[in-house]
């Protein structure tokens, strides 16, 4: 194809890119424009709104609650993405398309018919409402995109470096140990990284299955919903801010070569 | 160990790594979501549930032209917003893998930042943008372009259509990159030597060798997009009364577990039905070829 049709196409992505951070961008400048209404013309730059956010002892308790679902939602995923990625890519049986469709699943179903689904089963079953219901929900919701990272990276490893392992007489185990975890170790961190975000993201399921405790998410939901201010710019600005480093951090490990 | 010890090591293995994770996922996602079915199928009396089968729920929905309507709504959007994603993420993928060489990845990473970020913070986002008082009109109006803030651009159908393109780009562009790129450049090269033009080429090679991308991104955006119930209630306004919405409400306000639990039941099947009959058609197809292994 021709020169002029690709420089069409160049301009045309960075229309795209500039469609999907417009939002972002003018969040962002609003959250250090002095102004109370959310409008042009631009007034004076301040920080107020961050420091209003930030010494706001609602949030700060939003925040401590929402690290406390997305810690062990992150081991949780964690753990059962590891082994999932490593039955999607390395073994085959019988039934393997089940269990890929059942991994798929809480993707497939839309998030609101999930959580009602956990509200009628927790009902029945009579558990209450509280963390371990969240760590729960939230960790099937995000599995499958831990699931993914997790298998792209392994699916990148050269199988033949297990079965040479294999040929000079190590067991499994040792394969493992000693070839394939430290080959999958960047895409376990890459998984491990998203689903900490997806956490933190998580707003429908956390909202039907929380009960009393309130994730951040929760908590500023009704804000978000209501009224616009630019402390509330500041917030989600704050937020994008900290999940850019650890997505970045998470592309970084997951396309990093490991060393051989 | 001998080859039939490590064959049958390497079964015991494959069952225990999935064991678990197939028994988290059986217990806290299929479990309830029967425990969910089992409701469809009783009644509510004032504050209590009845726990006496009866068809009378989806007799009632599947009778009702506002509940059908309400679902023919939820399908009509997927479908429109996933044909949309296609429209816009076709040029940009095909850039991305034939094109970009040094910044491949960091585009595709700055694809997944706003994905990633969340629902509720791109939602908001919209709205300080797209509000009667927000910064679009504002622009507009200080610009003297406009006297009159725009109504339509929030609470509207027109809002609530960006949005979800907006949300759900990111799941077309991704795979159908991932099929752009493993098209192999020769094909391309042979057809114009053949002399194909531009369009011919695109038409003809790379339309149809990128068919697994299309159909995977598009079954995935046209489920996220049934499924999104956030998007429509905040961004949409009246027009913004989707199934989705409807099925929240009996599960809130209005408390008919029952109801609420056929209506999704009902929007499942109907969900379910519109993947398996576009992935059926899809590898019946000339362009499943690809799928089907070469058999014609």
């Amino acid at each position: 194809m021709n020169t002029k049709r690709w420089s069409f196409l160049r301009g045309y992505a960075f229309l795209v890119y500039g469609f999907i951070y417009l939002p972002i961008m003018l969040m962002g400048l609003f959250s250090v424009n002095s102004s109370d209404l959310i409008a042009f013309p631009l007034t004076k730059f301040t920080l107020h709104w961050y420091s209003e956010i930030l010494h706001d002892s609602r949030i700060l308790k939003g925040l401590i609650t929402t690290m406390s679902v997305a810690v062990p939602v992150t081991l949780i995923t964690t753990v059962f993405g590891s082994t999932a990625a490593l039955v999607l890519t390395r073994y085959s049986f019988r039934l393997k398309p089940l269990f890929a469709a059942l991994l798929i699943l809480p993707f497939f179903v839309p998030k609101l018919i999930f959580a009602i689904a956990q509200v009628t089963f927790l009902n029945d079953v009579g558990i209450d409402k509280g963390l371990i219901t969240v760590w729960i929900s939230q960790s099937l919701i995000i599995l499958p995109f831990v699931t993914i990272i997790i298998a792209s990276v392994l699916y990148k490893i050269d199988k033949s470096l297990e079965e040479a392992a294999e040929d000079l007489g190590a067991r499994p185990w040792l394969t493992f140990r000693r070839v394939t975890l430290p080959l999958m170790k960047n895409g376990i961190m890459a998984g491990a990284f998203i689903s900490f975000v997806l956490s933190n993201a998580e707003y429908t399921v956390s909202f039907f299955t929380s009960g009393r405790i309130q994730p951040l998410s929760v908590l500023v939901a009704s804000d978000f919903r209501f009224h616009l201010s630019p402390s509330l710019n500041a917030l989600a600005m704050l937020i994008v801010l900290f999940n850019i480093l650890i997505i970045i951090a998470s592309e970084w490990v997951r396309r990093k070569k490991v060393e051989q | 160990m001998s080859s039939a010890a490590i064959e049958t090591k390497r079964k015991r293995t494959a069952f225990g790594l999935t064991i678990p994770t197939g028994l988290f996922v059986g217990t806290f996602c299929v479990l309830p979501l029967l425990v969910l079915f089992s409701y469809s199928f009783f009644q509510v009396d004032f504050v209590a549930i009845i726990r006496e089968p009866t068809l009378d729920n989806y007799n009632r929905i599947l009778h009702s032209g506002t509940y059908m309507g309400l679902i023919v709504k939820a399908l009509v959007y997927g479908i429109g917003i996933a044909f949309l994603c296609c429209v816009i993420a076709f040029p940009l993928a095909l850039f991305i893998a034939k094109r970009v060489t040094v910044y491949k990845s960091a585009l595709l990473t700055l694809l997944l930042i706003p994905l990633y970020t969340g629902d509720l913070i791109r939602i908001f986002a919209w709205r300080v943008v797209l509000g009667a008082e927000g910064v679009l009109n504002s622009l507009l109006q200080w610009m003297g372009i406009i006297h009159e803030p725009l109504w339509f651009l929030l609470f509207s159908p027109f809002a609530t259509v960006v949005v979800l393109t907006y949300n759900y780009l990111p799941f077309m562009v991704f795979p159908l990159w991932a099929s752009i790129e493993a098209l192999d450049d020769s094909y391309i090269e042979a057809a114009m030597d053949l002399g194909s033009r531009n369009l011919g080429v695109f038409f003809k090679v790379i339309l149809p060798l990128s068919g697994p991308g299309l159909v995977a991104g598009f079954l995935m955006v046209f489920v996220l997009v049934v499924g999104d119930y956030l998007t429509p209630q905040l961004i949409g306004g009246s027009s913004g009364v989707t199934v989705t919405s409807a099925i929240h409400d009996m599960f809130g306000a209005a408390f008919d577990w029952p109801t609420g639990s056929a209506l999704a039941w009902v929007l499942l099947a109907c969900m379910t039905a519109f993947v398996a009959i576009a992935l059926y058609t899809f590898y019946r197809s000339p362009w499943g070829r690809g799928i089907r292994g070469g058999r014609r």
